[in-house]
C-alpha cells in the first residue's frame, strides 16, 4: 500500500474518533454545572432575568444537541468560538499560548531524549557496575518524584534562597531578568526557561533511560548478538548495527506519544510556574467552566495525540521493516 | 558470556517441590532496594492504621486541628513541638500528613483494583476469544488509550466538585470521602486501557502452549479455561502491573488535587500542597513535607515493582 494511501486512510479511522472525543468532553462540560451561574454567584445585585440575558448572548438557552452541532460546524471551519470570560476568540488566546507550551515541551522532551541515549545504552552496556547503579538509581527517584514537587523544590533553592533564577512566568518583560548583569529579551527567555525545563527534563529522561536500558539488556541476550559476536564482529558494529537499532524502537515509541502527549501533560508543570500556556489555561478555563476555550484546547490537544501517533508508527516501519504499515 | 552466566543459576540447583511463590519470594529477598521499598510500604500501612494514635493532634476539621493557632503558634517553621512546621491557618502538619496517609493507602489500593479488574478482564477475553470480540475491545481500547487523559480527568472530577451532592457516605459505620471516590474512579476509567494491552499480549502468547492446547481438547469451555489456566498464568503479570499503578495512582491523585481538582472535604497530601501553594514564598515547609511523603510513597512501590519483576519474570534478570 502507497504511504499517501495509508494516510488518507488512518485520516478518514481519526474523524468518527475526534467526533466521539468532542460528544464526550462536550456531555461531561454541560454536566459539570452552568458557567453563568458560577461567574455571577458572587454578585448579589445581579437578577435572574440578566443571567438569562446572558445564557440567551451566548447561546446555552438553547437544547445541547443543536448547541453541539452548532460548535461542530465552527469547528468544521477551524473556528472554536469566543471564550465566555472576555470574549477574546479561542483561536486567537490558542495561538498566543501554543508557541509558549510547545517551547517549553519541545527543549525538555528532546534534552531528554538526547541524555538518555548515552546513558541508557552505557548503562546497559556495564551492567552493574557503579555507574549503572548510580543511572539506574537516579531513573528510578526520576520516575517517582511528584513533578511538582520537584519543581517548588527548585523554585524554593532557586530563586527565593539563592536568588538566580525567576520562578514564574515565561517573560520579565518590561523587566528583564539580568543574566550576568545583562539585560536583553533572548537572555531573559532563556532564564525563565531553565526551571520548568529541567524539571520536565528529568521526568522525562528518567522513563526514557529505563526503557531504554531495559531494551538494550532484552537485546544483548538476544541469539543473534551471540552469534554476531561468534562471528567476530567488532563490539561496536554489534551495538550500533544491530543492538542499538532493536533496542531504540520502543523509546521512539515513547518520543512519539511525549511529542503527541505534551499538552496534554503541561497543566502540573504550567501551574508550578506560572507559565503562560495551554495547560495553565485549561486549568483555569475548566475551573470556571469556560465551555470553548476547554472544547478547544482538548481538540487541539487530541488532534495532536492521533498526528503523532500516526507519524510514530509511520517512523516504526522506518526503522524496523519488519513492521508493515499493513 | 551470557550463556555461561544463565546456565550457572542457581535456579536448578533450588529444592525440589517449592513453589513458584516459594522460589519468587526467594529471589526478591535478595533484591535490597526491593526490600527497602517493601519496608518503606509497610512503614506506610502502619502509619495509616495507628493514624489516630501516632498524631499529635486530631484531623480536619476537628476544632483541636487548629490547636497551634490558639497558642500563638501559626505559620511556624519546623521545631520538636512541631516536626514539620505549622500552616498559616494554624495546623500542625506533621498531623495532617499523618492523617493524610489513610487516604493515599486508599486511593493506592482502590485504583489498582479498579485498572486491574478492567484491565484483566478485558486482557484476557480479548486475547482467548479472539475474532469480533478481541476487534471491538481492543477498538474501545485504542479510543481510551488516545483520550487525552489529564484533561478528561480535570473535566470529571470538576463534574463531581461542583454538583457534589453529600461529602461521606457511610459504608458499613465507616466515612468514605464521596469526592475522592469519584476521583479514584475516574482515575480508573482513565487508566486501564495500556494495561489491557500487555495482559492481551501476554495472553495472545499462552494461548499457543500445549497445556492450553491440551485443556481445550479435552473439552474444557472457554470459561473455565480463562478462570483456570489462563488467569493464574497472568498473575505474576498482574503483581507486577498492579504494584505500578499503585504508584502512578498515588501520583495522579496528588496531582489532581494539586491543580485544585480534589475532594474539598478530604485533606489528602495534594490537597496539602495545593493550600500551601500562595504562601510559598513564607512557609515553605507546608509544601516540602507533604511533597516528601508523596514521593517516599511512589518511591516505594516503585522498588517493590522493580524488584518483583525482576523476581517474577526470571527471564529478563540477566
Amino acid at each position: 500500500m502507497g504511504l499517501g494511501k495509508y494516510i488518507a486512510r488512518r485520516a478518514i479511522y481519526m474523524v468518527p474518533l475526534i467526533i466521539g472525543i468532542s460528544i464526550v468532553a462536550f456531555l461531561v462540560m454541560y454536566a459539570a454545572g452552568d458557567p453563568i451561574q458560577l461567574a455571577t454567584a458572587g454578585n448579589p445585585s445581579i437578577t435572574e432575568a440578566q443571567r438569562n440575558a446572558l445564557r440567551e448572548y451566548y447561546g446555552l438557552n438553547d437544547p445541547i444537541p443543536m448547541q453541539y452541532v452548532r460548535w461542530l460546524d465552527h469547528f468544521v471551519h477551524a473556528d472554536f468560538g469566543k471564550s465566555l470570560y472576555g470574549g477574546r476568540p479561542v483561536n486567537e488566546i490558542i495561538s498566543t499560548l501554543f508557541w509558549e507550551t510547545i517551547k517549553l515541551q519541545l527543549v525538555s522532551i528532546l534534552l531528554a531524549f538526547l541524555i538518555s541515549l548515552p546513558a541508557g545504552i552505557y548503562s546497559a552496556l556495564k551492567q552493574r557496575s557503579a555507574t549503572d547503579y548510580t543511572i539506574s538509581s537516579i531513573a528510578i527517584f526520576g520516575i517517582s518524584v511528584p513533578v511538582f514537587w520537584l519543581g517548588i523544590v527548585l523554585i524554593l533553592v532557586f530563586s527565593f534562597q539563592l536568588g538566580w533564577l525567576p520562578s514564574a512566568g515565561a517573560h520579565g518583560a518590561p523587566y528583564l531578568w539580568p543574566v550576568f548583569g545583562i539585560r536583553n529579551e533572548t537572555l531573559d527567555e532563556l532564564v525563565h526557561l531553565v526551571l520548568p525545563a529541567t524539571v520536565l527534563t528529568l521526568a522525562g529522561l528518567a522513563y526514557n533511560v529505563r526503557l531504554l536500558r531495559a531494551g538494550m539488556l532484552d537485546v544483548l541476550r538476544q541469539d543473534y548478538i551471540m552469534a554476531a559476536r561468534a562471528s567476530g564482529i567488532s563490539e561496536r558494529k554489534i551495538l550500533y548495527k544491530y543492538a542499538l537499532k532493536n533496542a531504540i524502537t520502543p523509546l521512539i515509541t515513547l518520543l512519539g506519544i511525549s511529542i503527541g502527549y505534551m499538552i496534554a501533560g503541561a497543566p502540573i508543570t504550567e501551574t508550578v510556574f506560572s507559565w503562560p500556556g495551554l495547560g495553565r489555561a485549561y486549568v483555569a478555563a475548566t475551573l470556571r467552566l469556560d465551555f470553548p476555550l476547554i472544547m478547544g484546547i482538548t481538540m487541539i490537544i487530541t488532534i495532536m495525540i492521533l498526528v503523532a501517533n500516526l507519524i510514530t508508527d509511520m517512523a516504526y516501519a522506518w526503522i524496523d521493516p519488519r513492521i508493515s504499515i499493513e | 558470556m551470557v550463556a555461561l552466566r544463565r546456565n550457572k543459576n542457581s535456579e536448578k540447583t533450588m529444592k525440589r517441590g517449592a513453589s513458584q511463590w516459594a522460589v519468587a519470594w526467594r529471589r526478591f529477598k535478595k533484591h535490597k532496594s526491593g526490600l527497602f521499598g517493601l519496608g518503606m510500604v509497610i512503614v506506610l500501612l502502619a502509619i495509616a492504621a495507628l493514624h489516630t494514635v501516632i498524631a499529635p493532634y486530631p484531623a480536619r476539621p476537628a476544632p483541636d486541628s487548629f490547636k497551634p493557632l490558639y497558642e500563638g503558634e501559626a505559620a511556624q517553621p519546623p521545631s520538636w513541638k512541631h516536626p514539620f512546621g505549622t500552616s498559616v491557618m494554624g495546623t500542625d502538619v506533621y498531623s495532617e500528613v499523618i492523617h493524610g496517609s489513610v487516604y493515599t493507602v486508599y486511593v493506592a489500593v482502590t485504583v489498582t483494583l479498579i485498572t486491574m479488574l478492567i484491565a484483566v478482564s478485558v486482557g484476557i477475553v480479548s486475547g482467548y476469544l479472539g475474532s469480533y470480540v478481541d476487534d471491538v475491545l481492543m477498538r474501545i481500547t485504542e479510543i481510551f488509550l488516545v483520550f487525552p487523559s489529564l484533561l478528561f480527568i480535570l473535566v470529571f472530577a470538576r463534574l463531581y466538585q461542583l454538583r457534589n451532592p453529600e461529602p461521606f457516605w457511610n459504608i458499613f459505620g465507616i466515612n468514605v470521602p464521596a469526592g475522592l471516590t469519584m476521583v479514584i474512579v475516574i482515575l480508573s476509567i482513565f487508566s486501564w486501557a495500556s494495561y489491557a494491552r500487555v495482559i492481551r499480549g501476554e495472553v495472545l502468547r499462552m494461548k499457543e502452549t500445549e497445556y492450553i492446547q491440551a485443556a481445550k481438547s479435552l473439552g474444557a469451555s472457554s470459561r473455565w479455561i480463562m478462570l483456570r489456566h489462563v488467569l493464574p498464568n497472568t498473575l505474576s503479570q498482574i503483581i507486577v502491573l498492579g504494584t505500578l499503578t499503585m504508584a502512578v495512582a498515588v501520583l495522579l491523585e496528588a496531582a489532581v488535587s494539586f491543580l485544585g481538582f480534589g475532594d474539598p472535604n478530604t485533606i489528602t497530601w495534594g490537597r496539602l500542597m495545593e493550600e500551601g501553594l500562595q504562601d510559598l514564598s513564607t512557609v515553605w515547609w507546608v509544601e516540602m513535607f507533604p511533597g516528601l511523603a508523596v514521593f517516599l510513597t511512589v518511591l516505594a512501590f516503585n522498588l517493590v515493582g522493580d524488584g518483583l519483576s525482576d523476581a517474577l519474570n526470571p527471564r529478563l534478570r540477566e
